[in-house]
């Protein structure tokens, strides 16, 4: 667990563009110039799907690739919120505050990343493969549950050699994305490998123990339902992995190192 | 037109009469880059209490179908120590006035930990919470025992100056005879009210979304709970009194105004729009405006029923 010294920024932000990517997924691009200049991979932006108080709350959205001036958010229409920021058009603003949160630890010199996704999971590891430097030789892994469910776009699966993983092999490895990690640590041993990780709580808990059994490093992203976004009011709580209380994700994640938090409960993805 | 926004509590003038509602602006300084302070008359901490407190397992927070939420912190807090160690030094004494919330499960936990506070320079007063509804002790089982009630603030008033509210639960039908026993022992003011125990179930997994089971509703639906109440003990009590309760615009608040309040407690609201003070304040002002009210303080009490 690491702490910042984040500074976030209240913007409004202009709708660029909407596109839905596959089923129920979608990407909001987002004129945000502050917010998008100062974004690191792993924090998240807090977004106010309306102007008004129902829904109440504001979505955590985790920053995907920013370009520029522009922000990607894209997320998984779950319910009335997401509903509302998918039907948005270009033009509309935005509120957004952010950026929040502590990014992911960059590996050292000699480490070898592999970044670990499970379905929309993938969108801070996005963003953390465009910052990492070109000269570092990484491997990229997807999950998901079938083919018309793909969170990023074939194009981008090419040119970021993502590969894919199905639980009904309508496209990649047929099997989990921990099965198709297990056969990559398996072929990178002699490698130092740092992996960062970020997907549903089940993938998460099997994430943390292969990494364990293997004594390797997994940095893992978590969403869990929030209030504030700021620390201000405690409802972010994850069981710490020495059973002493609580971290908040707001504050002292959502990146933490897997072995400091109790990934069995809370997270929702 | 320039609308006078001071108000008069005791000894204090707040320069609006904006509050934060315990609980929601953490220690005074979270939201430091968001919230414009010059707007707020003062802020109310998260409940202090004498030992740390690790909070209620997650999840700890949902929307409700309502257009409310529901929270289940458990007040979590790093106990009085700590506060004096790490974080008296974040609070925002001299920007605006710092009201100390205080919870505990007993007469002499309440008294310790004011014990510790009366040594902090810059403290304006204390909120005694009396009803969280998240825990079982310092909670409601204490907000509805007027002897109880009446004890904590008695041996609080024996030991400070400062100013003192008590937070009282809506839980009850007739809040009058808490509320008269709060002031008899010498209570300053009192906050109107605390969340509203409620539940939220997911019905396709049968389970219910916070890991407490139940929690504290707040947000826009409680609104006409807490005005009510706040009219009712405004009728009972010659005290000021603060109003909670799912403010989110100028026009609740000069609601809460008309219904006797003369503090008005953002909560919730800061979670939706950080930047609540300044546009709840211009609101308010604007309404002045429009009917010809000089003072914000004029319109206290002033519901023609």
């Amino acid at each position: 667990m690491m702490t910042t010294n984040n500074i976030p920024i209240a913007e409004k932000g202009v709708i660029e563009q909407v596109r839905k990517i596959s089923n129920g997924i979608w990407d909001v691009t987002v004129f945000s110039p502050e917010i998008a200049g100062s974004s690191c991979a792993g924090q998240f932006v807090h977004v106010r799907v309306t102007d008004g108080f129902n829904p109440f709350l504001r979505r955590p959205l985790s920053v995907g690739p920013c370009r520029g001036d522009y922000l990607s958010l894209v997320f998984n229409v779950k319910g009335v919120g997401t509903s509302l920021l998918a039907e948005k058009h270009p033009g509309d603003r935005i509120d957004l505050i952010g950026p929040l949160g502590n990014p992911f630890v960059f590996p050292g010199d000699d480490q070898h990343p592999v970044l670990v996704a499970g379905g929309i999971g993938v969108v801070p590891l996005l963003l953390l493969d465009t910052q990492l430097p070109g000269s570092v030789a990484r491997d990229f892994l997807l999950g998901v549950g079938s083919t018309d469910c793909l969170p990023v776009d074939d194009v981008e699966i090419r040119r970021r050699k993502i590969n894919l993983a199905s639980d009904d092999g309508s496209i990649g490895y047929h099997g989990t994305v921990i099965d198709l990690l297990e056969r990559l640590l398996t072929k990178l041993k002699r490698r130092n490998v740092v992996i960062y990780g970020c997907g549903p709580g089940t993938m998460m808990s099997a994430l943390k123990d292969v990494c364990t059994a293997r004594s390797i490093t997994a940095y893992v992203s978590m969403e869990v339902p929030m209030g504030c976004g700021v620390g201000a009011c405690q409802s972010c709580a994850v069981p710490r992995a020495d059973g002493d209380g609580y971290y908040l994700v707001c504050r002292d994640g959502p990146v933490f190192d897997a072995t400091e938090v109790d990934l069995s409960t809370g997270v929702t993805l | 037109m320039n609308v006078d926004t001071t108000v008069r509590m005791g000894e204090l003038e707040l320069r609006t009469p904006l509050l934060t509602g315990s609980g929601t602006f953490g220690y005074g300084d979270e939201f430091r880059t968001l919230v414009d302070y010059s707007k707020l008359g003062g802020i109310v901490t998260k409940s202090i209490s004498l030992e740390p407190r690790s909070g209620n397992p997650p999840p700890r927070i949902c929307e409700t179908s309502t257009g409310g939420i529901i929270n289940s912190i458990g007040l979590a807090n790093v106990g009085v120590d700590s506060f004096l160690v790490e974080k008296v030094s974040i609070l925002p004494i001299g920007e605006t006035k710092v009201f100390v919330s205080v919870v505990g499960d007993s007469v002499e936990e309440y008294a310790e930990v004011v014990g510790k506070l009366e040594a902090v320079l810059g403290i304006s007063g204390y909120e005694l919470n009396v009803s969280c509804p998240n825990v079982k002790r310092g909670g409601l089982d204490l907000g509805g025992d007027r002897d109880a009630v009446e004890a904590i603030v008695r041996e609080v008033r024996s030991m400070t100056k400062r100013f003192i509210s008590v937070k009282l639960t809506p839980h009850y039908s007739v809040i009058a005879p808490v509320a008269e026993a709060a002031v008899e022992a010498g209570a300053d003011a009192l906050t109107l009210v605390n969340t509203l125990m409620g539940m939220v179930i997911d019905a396709e997994r049968r389970r219910p979304l916070l890991g407490n089971v139940t929690g504290g509703y707040s947000g826009p639906p409680l609104k006409p709970v807490a005005l009510a109440k706040v009219w009712q003990a405004a009728q009972a009590v010659d005290v000021p009194i603060w109003a909670s309760g799912g403010m989110v615009n100028g026009t609740d608040c000069i609601e809460f105004l008309l219904a006797g309040a003369s503090g008005l407690q953002l909560g919730s609201v800061f979670f939706a729009d950080p930047g609540a003070p300044v546009r709840v304040l211009d609101e308010m002002i604007e309404y002045c405006e429009r009917h010809g009210v000089g003072r914000l303080t004029d319109l206290i009490g002033c519901l023609e029923v």
